[in-house]
């Protein structure tokens, strides 16, 4: 029998019976989202939308994803309490909705899979390290090279790191779309750790960098209040501070003369502990502004201690809209501008306070 | 900063409860309260400084304590030692010293020091004890073998003796503070009791001298 020299693929399987080629449904497996599928699916959604547009008798051209949810909250009330259970009409392509990302199909159509590595069960994480192992080598080969002919730096130029750190797990698992376990993770740190390490590995700079997060500067996350002015055109400044359970607030005005008044009193009489006014005066004293601002002080809640470090961080957050950047980083490293998260601990059942044990009876 | 970092920051429990935990992640860093840190130009620093910079730069700080300033009067060591009645102590011991500054002689005057605080850590430098005696067993007897001190131990002890001789040797209708402002001056001019405990201790670990071979560590 002539063989068709058609340009369709010829299946693997001449000859079967029936029974053989029928497709084996219950061994299917979890449901793989192709690209093809999630592909339709976003073309009917564009349908859909369309639809629903002319139904709420609006323009089908302009319709964005707020309209969508204002007509399906219109269409479908719903009475839930947990919002993701509401009617929902949303294209999303993150891994915690819809359609996990990337969960195509692996093989082609004769069963083989694409990658040479998907027998491991992780092949892009194996496939990084088998990419990152080969560099490594290439590095040493040029060395070798450069050695042979006697051109090898003194002074090798090493990868210029700067302030960035190595990808976190998460992040590696976000990049390879799949799970991987902390040893493997370590195994590729450590393995960057190898290349970077060596004295030519400048020649991977890009490489090594795209795995790199940069670090962004903490007090570029510094909330500065606004200086406002007053009637009198005089410059001032209001913000808020907490500490255990007290809540401070302040207003700092300029061109003063050092006087405080916290809850309507003077401070000397609201807080009679040196320690306390001390703590009043810290982030002034920190700056050298001790007689230039006028605070008026408000706090509420707590003791004593807690009353006064509520205050003091509602002072250093207000003293920043009258500082230049430099200063207010001082501060942020004096550690002024950072909440006390310390609380009271709870008491245990079966202790008698937080850490304090019952006596211990031998008999 | 990606999700999982900015989620460290917060103020955190960690999921196994160890016996020694604080409120903060790790990642935090111990603040630096002192002015004079923060004046010193860029050219004086040391690669390591310089690191260091960078890195506070970049990573969160914890908050300042309570009971620390950026004043010239504030002291840890001396908070350590008396963190309660703080200024009494050395008002007294000031007052004390301006006194006899006042009543000697222009010859005498420049002898005489007046700063409290360079008074109480004198006083604590002369009070601390090299050796102390440890009891070793050997052969079924304890014998007392000198062994050394750390600094942290030798401090300790010295603060112990000062506030325990205060406590307990002096007359009780004086107020702490006047006690203690008596042993510190005492102290500063190696006199009084402490100073003589300690002599003892180093005696007696003179006289035990022969036994310091039985010290393993």
């Amino acid at each position: 029998m002539l063989m068709s020299d058609s340009s369709a693929a010829v299946s693997p399987q001449i000859c079967g019976t029936p029974a053989l080629r029928r497709k084996n449904l219950g061994a299917a497996g979890p449901e793989k989202f192709t690209a093809e599928f999630i592909q339709k699916q976003v073309e009917e959604f564009e349908i859909g939308k369309r639809h629903l547009a002319n139904m709420m008798g609006e323009d089908p051209e302009n319709f964005t994803q707020e309209d969508i949810d204002r007509s399906i909250a219109y269409l479908f009330p719903s009475g839930l309490f947990e919002k993701r259970a509401r009617p929902l009409m949303k294209v999303r392509l993150s891994a915690d909705l819809c359609f996990p990302p990337c969960e195509a199909v692996q093989w082609g159509p004769d069963g083989r899979p694409f990658h040479f590595l998907f027998y491991t069960g992780k092949q892009y994480y194996y496939s990084l390290m088998h990419d990152l192992y080969g560099r490594v080598l290439k590095v040493e080969k040029h060395q070798d090279q450069l050695r042979a002919k006697g051109l090898f730096p003194t002074e090798p130029k090493q990868i210029a790191l700067g302030t960035s750190r190595w990808l976190t797990k998460e992040e590696l698992e976000a990049r390879l779309v799949e799970p991987i376990s902390s040893q493997d993770y370590e195994c590729f740190i450590q393995l960057l750790e190898r290349l970077v390490a060596m004295p030519c590995c400048s020649l991977e700079q890009q490489f090594v960098m795209s795995h790199r997060q940069q670090l962004e500067a903490q007090s570029m996350h510094q909330v500065v209040p606004p200086l406002q002015k007053d009637d009198a055109g005089v410059d001032f400044s209001t913000a808020e501070g907490r500490r255990k359970t007290s809540r401070g607030s302040v207003v700092v005005r300029d061109c003063g003369a050092g006087r405080l008044t916290v809850n309507g009193q003077d401070y000397l009489h609201y807080f009679p502990v040196l320690q306390d006014r001390e703590q009043l005066m810290f982030p002034l004293q920190f700056c050298g502004l001790l007689g230039r601002f006028d605070l008026d002080c408000s706090v509420s809640g707590g003791g004593r201690s807690s009353q006064a470090g509520a205050l003091r961080l509602a002072i250093s957050r207000a003293l920043l809209s009258f500082l230049p950047q430099s200063e207010g980083e001082a501060m942020r490293q004096a550690g002024l501008l950072t909440p006390d998260p310390r609380v009271r601990e709870r008491k245990k059942p079966g202790q008698e306070g937080a850490r304090r044990k019952f006596t211990w009876k031998k008999r | 900063m990606a999700a999982s970092i900015s989620g460290l920051l917060k103020p955190w429990t960690p999921r196994v409860l160890l016996v020694r935990w604080s409120r903060y992640n790790p990642y935090y860093l111990e603040p630096e309260v002192r002015k004079e840190a923060y004046s010193r130009p860029e050219s004086e620093l040391s690669a390591e400084e310089k690191e260091e910079r960078e890195l506070k730069m970049l990573r969160p700080i914890k908050a300042a304590t309570n009971s620390t300033t950026s004043s010239v009067f504030n002291d840890p060591l001396y908070l350590k030692f008396m963190s309660t009645n703080r200024f009494s102590t050395l008002e007294n011991i000031k007052r004390k010293q301006v006194e006899k500054y006042h009543k000697a002689t222009d010859g005498q005057k420049d002898g005489i020091e007046c700063n409290p605080y360079v008074i109480f850590h004198q006083a604590l430098e002369n009070c601390k004890p090299v050796v102390t005696l440890a009891s070793i067993q050997k052969g079924g007897k304890y014998y007392q073998v000198p062994i050394p001190l750390t600094g942290q131990r030798q401090r300790f002890l010295a603060m112990k003796w000062m506030i325990t001789e205060c406590r307990e040797n002096k007359h009780r209708r004086t107020h702490m503070y006047e006690k203690l402002s008596q042993e510190l001056l005492a102290a500063f001019e190696k006199e009084g009791n402490v100073i003589k405990k300690k002599h003892e201790l180093h005696k007696m670990a003179e006289a035990n001298r022969a036994y310091a071979h039985y010290r393993w560590w």
